[in-house]
């Protein structure tokens, strides 16, 4: 069921990039991981067709049903929504139990098993295969590699896992020149990515900032 | 794998108010606020050292004066607030009503201010705490071993991205004004002579020596009030931002204000006016201490001393890798300062600030000045006189900014 090449979703990368493969042991504050995932899943909406990210706001493009249920959950709340939130609300509102729902789908998919809590420590998630939980971040590396053509998804992926805190992991130990590479591969991509990028970024400088994080 | 996932708050219609609930109300941000301004370290720490220092004492008379000023100022700094919701503070205000290259001054002005606040309190905990340990403890250490104790453990703490908040923060902060309102009372109630004098309250006293002693008597006020101006550095996190921010900035304004300006009165009350220099200058912060006599109050005050400024230089630690930080992600400064490293902590801000503040202790040491009189009131008012600039500038910047949205100019636009 599982293997090195993920479940093919953004967010579920990010979510096993931002956690030790073998421990499962978050590897960035709380809430950065939370924005970042949150983050992640608009993107997974965007790279659908399911909605648009423009100068702020969310905007829906398309409102029929998407094949994953966490997603179609997400689509939901923006859809049913009645007052018009910005991307940054949206982050911030999707931030509080990004983590928790995409632990739960991860196990669903077999990456991730439950471990029992203890008295000194609540119940956490380890990686069923720490191999499998490696690879996303291995494989985003390797997407920034020179030679390689661009994917969309990709670059998103590592656009967001900058933004929330993982550029030393993923760009020190990566190819050379990666960080530019990044910038150069995130100027060509798709503007709402671009914006959900940024207001990831952005929200996450302002949770340092006001000392949230 | 498509089996539906269970979300017991996901109804629609409630995204703002499950927002609202994370985010912070009037105490929190009060106490955010009144960490920086630490009240024992400014009655305790700053008015004796000020008074013995500048031999003035028209210092009640000027945190009077000050508040008053700082009120009106108060009103525009926070209009800004609802206009531009920025963590930056200063840097944003002053962007955008003046300009981005004044908006980078402003920061930097502000980033050596805070600093030098920041490294000034490591002269004031170091022979504190040598006193403290001497006669409780019996462990006769020079100031500077303290402050280099001190120094360490804020190092550390400011790696491992540690602030003192939430409860800890509010029962330090309560105790300390508890503290000090308590031997403010003792002290005007046993007035020297018998008679309260209302001499140091007076605005004539300040312009006592002339003209000049306005400007001396306000850079010591404006120290007093420094970590107010942090309010709408939450903004973005506050619960109602219309109110929330307002409030607890008028709160924390009217608070100290009045906590200061008691404190002070009741240590020139206490001493009697023609000899309250003299006594400053011989008890320093003892003359806070001793308005209630030697007494369980006197000692727990002490105690509550040394934490209040370790409090506030792991704050003003704190919040002057914020600065660096922000300035990085700008490429004002460096951009290694804008990067965090592993659990979003801006390591390289964070060990650039205790390698200041290291430096200055050790050049401090080796040169063998009173730590109390130079190292921390001499960097605390040129921290507080850079502040005291800031404010001056947000405020016109503040001015042009309504001017230019008013004109439908864009503002910011230098």
């Amino acid at each position: 069921m599982t293997g090195l090449g993920g479940t093919g979703r953004l967010a579920d990368d990010l979510y096993l990039m931002a956690h030790d493969d073998r421990t499962g042991r978050p590897l960035l504050a709380p809430r950065a991981i939370g924005l970042g995932l949150a983050g992640a899943l608009l993107a997974e909406l965007v790279l659908a067709g399911h909605i648009e990210a423009e100068v702020g706001d969310i905007a829906i493009a398309d409102r029929s049903a998407p094949q994953d249920a966490l997603a179609g959950v997400v689509l939901g709340l923006l859809v049913s929504e009645p007052v018009q939130h910005t991307a940054r609300e949206w982050l911030a509102f999707l931030a509080r139990t990004a983590t928790g729902d995409l632990a739960s789908r991860l196990e669903q998919a077999g990456y991730l098993t439950r471990a029992p809590g203890r008295p000194w420590r609540a119940a956490r998630w380890v990686p069923a295969d720490p191999d499998c939980a490696f690879a996303p971040l291995a494989r985003a590396q390797a997407a920034l590699r020179p030679a390689r053509p661009p994917a969309a998804q990709g670059v998103a992926l590592g656009g967001l896992a900058v933004a929330c805190g993982l550029g030393p992991r993923l760009l020190s130990c990566g190819p050379p020149q990666a960080r530019g590479r990044l910038d150069e591969l995130t100027r060509l991509l798709d503007p709402s990515l671009r914006e959900l990028i940024a207001q990831t970024q952005a929200a996450v400088d302002s949770a340092v900032l006001a000392h949230r994080v | 794998m498509s089996r539906t996932h269970a979300a017991p708050s996901r109804k629609p219609g409630s995204v703002s108010r499950e927002l609202a609930r994370d985010r912070l109300g009037v105490p929190a941000v009060l106490f955010f606020v009144l960490a920086g301004v630490a009240p024992l370290t400014v009655t305790a720490g700053v008015i004796p050292t000020a008074y013995a220092t500048t031999g003035l004492t028209g210092i009640p008379a000027a945190f009077v004066a000050i508040a008053l000023i700082l009120a009106l100022f108060a009103v525009g700094d926070v209009a800004m607030t609802c206009h531009i919701l920025n963590s930056g503070a200063f840097y944003a205000f002053v962007s955008q009503g003046l300009g981005r290259a004044a908006g980078v001054a402003a920061a930097l002005v502000a980033l050596l201010a805070y600093s030098c606040l920041q490294v000034g309190l490591y002269g004031a905990f170091g022979p504190t705490a040598a006193a403290e340990a001497t006669a409780h403890i019996g462990v006769h250490a020079p100031w500077w071993a303290w402050a280099l104790g001190a120094w360490a453990v804020i190092t550390v703490l400011g790696l491992l991205r540690v602030d003192i908040t939430g409860r800890v923060l509010g029962v330090l902060l309560t105790a300390e004004v508890t503290v000090i309102v308590a031997e403010t009372i003792i002290g005007l109630v046993q007035p020297a002579g018998g008679q309260l004098s209302q001499a140091t309250l007076s605005p004539s006293d300040l312009t006592s020596a002339g003209f000049g002693t306005f400007g001396v008597l306000a850079v010591i006020a404006v120290l007093g009030f420094v970590g107010l101006e942090q309010t709408p550095v939450l903004a973005e996190e506050a619960r109602h931002r219309r109110r929330t921010i307002p409030v607890a900035t008028y709160l924390a304004l009217g608070v100290i204000a009045i906590v200061y300006a008691a404190a002070a009165w009741a240590m020139s009350a206490h001493s009697g006016d023609a000899h309250v220099v003299a006594a400053a200058a011989q008890q320093g912060p003892g003359l806070l201490f001793g308005l209630g006599g030697a007494t369980w109050l006197a000692q727990t005050a002490q105690v509550l001393f040394m934490t209040s400024l370790f409090a506030a230089a792991l704050a003003f630690h704190n919040c002057v890798w914020r600065y660096m930080f922000a300035l990085g992600r700008e490429n004002v400064l460096p951009p290694a300062l804008g990067r965090t490293g592993g659990n979003n902590i801006p390591k390289a801000a964070s060990l650039t600030q205790s390698a200041t503040g290291l430096v200055v202790i050790v050049a401090f040491a080796a040169s063998g000045q009173d730590p109390m009189a130079r190292l921390f009131f001499w960097l605390g008012t040129t921290g507080g006189f850079g502040i005291m600039v800031l404010l001056a500038v947000t405020a016109v910047a503040v001015v042009a900014f309504s001017v230019a949205t008013r004109a439908g100019r864009t503002p910011g636009a230098a």
